[in-house]
């Protein structure tokens, strides 16, 4: 079987009191768009200076294809990485920081980069100090989806990019994946991870609160039933799995169901039913789960 | 993310009435508040020093000979000034820590002011402070009353320490107030750069270049009789003129303090009229790309130090070609002088009258531009990493010691280049005025100090493995720091142990005499030394930023 693209065991890191990152145990396959979740300040870029070796752990480890995350020469060989916050050399243009980028790198294909560059619609010739925070990031995402590294490292990297230049972005990152890249994609945007992302972990105060596939983690999470009836209403409140129950108007019902169906099924089969609903909770809903109003 | 670096004051209580100016000033003096200290630590430490050790020095005949001799000495009258008033220990201390502190006063003036002020806003840090209440102009007067309280307080505790020291009150003033108005001038020239430049390099730089020129002048103005007027074109210049102890001359002074004026009024001006991380130089549009130098981490290392080695080279090369051309009428002058000449004999100065003996001396103070040229590079790569310019780099595939070994190399390499120029600019107008110095002892010359150079690096290198926020201070001990405790231990006649910790006391006068091989040894292997433990701290600590 071969080493996975990224692999944390352990993974701590203590500022003094603080504990940044606790114990993270993480796995992302060779090839798979893997979100990365949580509010800010949960870890999530902590975890990731870590997993680049711009930090070191206080304990445990973290591997890129199998190579220590310290040897940063060889396991940056198979990563590219864009930071959260760009920060380019002032007074190089953008032309100036993709070449160099390019030539340090871990290997470019030029041509896709030229491509990159127009669907970005970034402008080249200007200095970098000229910039705004999303044409920074533009910079650094051409520069990172260009490389051949089986391995891209994002953070947060659309927080400063419109909608237009955000559907560039997923659009990238599925390229990415048909090409056979691991795309590890730090977030707190919901939508673009419900988007481009096939497994994601969620983050919570340093720890791993869940690691699932889309589709399992809503499973894990309620459903809404809307149902409006004619008659009596049926009688919920002792389900198990059926909560919240409420009465929207006259001959309506709204409950929320987790588990298995079974039971409130065949409760519901008791009355005169006109109309049932049932909806899948929004990736946001299965979030505002996790960190409820105490979200930090 | 790091949580955890709110600072406990951020989490103040909520203020009643909010005081948006007051709060601007707390930032702005909490940005100055140690360097600040340092800078009005070190003028009335070393003011203190000197008074308080001048009639105990006087008072031995040999150590009054070797000052007398070193006032003799033409390459110390260049750097120093023209000696005046000797005879007082308030005169005395003027003419040998006076130039000094007014130079570090003015450049600390000068990198603060852009430092907090374009450096902060192009870092963005202003956007946030202007969208409240305050304007670009308060936000501006408010944080140049910060950087100008500390040349005013550096100037208040020199005259106090020398009014206690019981020197004359009128040259007291006149000395402290000088000082203090050549630091509030410069904070002016810099702000005025800062609004002028889009960019905190492009600020500093010629903010810079008007204090080297300032200082040239002055030299020039000591050393020409009939250029003597340059003096009243320079703010240096103008303390001289107003004579502390001397003549006690005020309008000089007053000169200084309405160019200030000038100047700061006009900073306050532009920054009324220029956009927010605009200057009034607009910063340039389009251009093609220039690739050259980017292909490889070393190559961009020494792009990056290209443009301002040429500032750094060309104030050098300036000041030494001046060197060379004066050469030959300077020593004449000691030649024509034997009872001068034999007094600095005497004293260990021997071969002043030759051109060889004359700019061995200037040769070796060459440590401190390129020792403090390796230091200001060191601090540009930690500001690099806090500024998180250097995290795309460091996420390439390259070792952290790759990363810093290439910073090293540039640096070296260009502080190699700057002596050298040094050496060829002194030899040139030594030849252009028909003196005599072979360009090989030239460069054996220049090339003498360079292990000082070796130990700034290495002990930048170290501070940046171990210490990072101190990488200026502790890059700038050995040249400047040395040169410092070397003029100090002589003025107050320490003991041998004390002037023997400066590197400067085992650098021997090339090209007058031989190097001293096994002091330049010692001192390029502590800068090995230092460099490979600093390393070894930035190959396994955390990236700033």
């Amino acid at each position: 079987m071969p080493a996975p693209a990224l692999r944390t065991v352990e993974l701590t890191k203590r500022y003094g009191r603080l504990t940044a990152v606790d114990r993270l145990n993480l796995d992302v396959q060779p090839g798979e768009v893997f979100g990365f979740l949580g509010p800010n300040g949960a870890g999530k870029s902590t975890t990731i200076r870590l997993l680049l070796g711009l930090a070191r752990p206080s304990a445990g480890r973290a591997e890129v294809f199998g190579v220590d995350a310290a040897d940063v020469a060889r396991a940056h060989l198979s990563l590219a990485y864009v930071p959260a916050e760009v920060s380019l050399w002032p007074q190089l243009t953008g032309a100036e920081i993709l070449h160099l980028q390019a030539r340090t790198g871990p290997g470019t294909d030029l041509a896709y980069r030229d491509e990159l560059v127009a669907r970005f619609a970034l402008d080249l010739s200007k200095p970098a100090r000229t910039y705004s925070t999303g044409n920074r990031q533009k910079v650094a995402l051409i520069a990172a989806f260009a490389t051949r590294a089986p391995l891209l490292v994002l953070d947060e990297p659309t927080s400063g990019l419109d909608p237009l230049m955000e559907r560039e972005f997923r659009a990238a990152v599925r390229q990415a994946r048909d090409r056979g890249q691991a795309v590890f994609l730090s977030s707190h945007q919901l939508a673009e991870v419900e988007a481009v992302c096939d497994r994601v972990a969620i983050l919570r105060a340093g720890r791993l609160a869940e690691v699932a596939t889309l589709g399992r983690l809503r499973n894990l999470h309620r459903s809404e039933v809307t149902i409006s009836y004619t008659g009596t209403p049926p009688q919920l409140s002792t389900i198990p799995g059926v909560d919240a129950v409420e009465a929207t108007g006259d001959g309506r019902l709204r409950f929320t169901l987790h588990g298995s169906p079974g039971a409130a099924l065949q409760a519901l089969a008791g009355a005169d039913l006109t109309a049932l609903t049932v909806r899948e909770p929004s990736l946001e809903e299965v979030f505002l789960d996790y960190y409820g109003t105490d979200a930090r | 993310m790091s949580a955890g670096i709110l600072s406990p004051t951020a989490a103040a209580r909520p203020a009643a009435a909010p005081a948006p100016g007051r709060a601007v000033t707390g930032l702005a003096v909490r940005q100055v508040r140690r360097g600040g200290l340092i800078v009005v630590v070190l003028a009335a430490g070393m003011t203190a020093l000197v008074t308080a050790t001048y009639a105990q020095v006087m008072a031995d005949p040999a150590a009054a000979g070797s000052l007398a001799a070193l006032a003799g000495n033409p390459a110390i009258r260049i750097l120093f000034g023209a000696p005046a008033g000797l005879d007082t220990a308030g005169g005395f201390t003027v003419w040998r820590v006076g130039t000094f502190v007014a130079v570090l006063s003015a450049a600390w003036s000068i990198l603060t002011t852009t430092r907090i002020t374009r450096g902060e806003e192009d870092a963005g840090r202003w956007d946030i402070l202007l969208s409240g209440r305050v304007t670009v102009r308060e936000l501006l007067i408010r944080h140049l009353a910060a950087v100008g309280s500390v040349p005013v307080a550096a100037g208040s505790a020199i005259t106090g320490v020398l009014l206690v020291a019981g020197t004359a009150p009128a040259g007291a003033l006149t000395h402290g107030a000088g000082t203090a108005l050549l630091g509030v001038f410069f904070v002016a020239v810099a702000a005025l750069t800062a609004q002028i430049f889009p960019a905190r390099s492009a600020a500093t730089g010629t903010a810079v270049a008007v204090l080297g020129a300032g200082l040239l002048a002055r030299m020039i103005g000591d050393g020409v009789t009939w250029l003597r007027w340059l003096h009243w074109l320079s703010p240096f210049g103008l303390l001289t003129r107003s004579g502390p102890y001397v003549t006690n001359n005020w309008p000089p002074l007053l000169i200084l303090l309405a160019a200030a004026t000038v100047v700061a009024v006009l900073a306050l001006a532009a920054a009324g009229r220029r956009e927010v991380r605009g200057g009034l130089v607009a910063s340039g549009s389009g251009r093609h790309p220039r690739l050259r130098m980017l292909g490889s981490l070393e190559a961009f290392a020494v792009r990056r130090a290209l443009r301002p080695f040429t500032g750094w080279a060309l104030g050098i090369v300036a000041y030494y070609l001046l060197i060379g051309t004066t050469a030959v009428s300077i020593t004449g002058f000691l030649k024509d002088n034997p009872a001068l000449a034999g007094q600095a004999a005497a004293a260990g100065f021997g071969g002043l009258g030759s051109i060889a003996g004359f700019t061995s001396t200037l040769f070796a103070i060459l440590a401190i531009p390129a020792g403090g040229f390796t230091a200001v590079r060191m601090v540009a790569f930690v500001t690099a990493e806090t500024d998180r310019r250097l995290t795309l780099l460091a996420a390439q595939p390259v070792t952290r010691i790759r990363l810093i070994g290439a910073e090293i190399a540039a640096t070296a390499t260009t502080a190699a280049a700057l002596v050298t120029m040094a050496g060829l600019a002194t030899w040139a107008g030594i030849l252009a005025v028909g003196g005599d110095l072979d360009l090989i002892a030239a460069l054996r010359g220049v090339w003498n100090p360079l292990p000082i150079v070796a130990l700034s690096l290495g002990a930048a290198v170290f501070a940046i493995g171990w210490v990072p926020r101190w990488t200026g201070v502790i890059g700038a001990l050995p040249a400047t720091g040395g040169f410092l405790l070397l003029v100090l231990a002589e003025s107050v006649g320490a003991p041998g142990w004390v002037r023997d910790a400066s590197p400067f006391a085992h650098l021997a006068p090339v090209p007058l005499t031989n190097v001293n091989w096994a002091g330049s040894a010692v001192m390029l292997t502590v800068s090995v030394l230092l460099a490979v433990a600093g390393a070894a701290g930035y190959r396994r600590r955390d990236l700033r930023s």
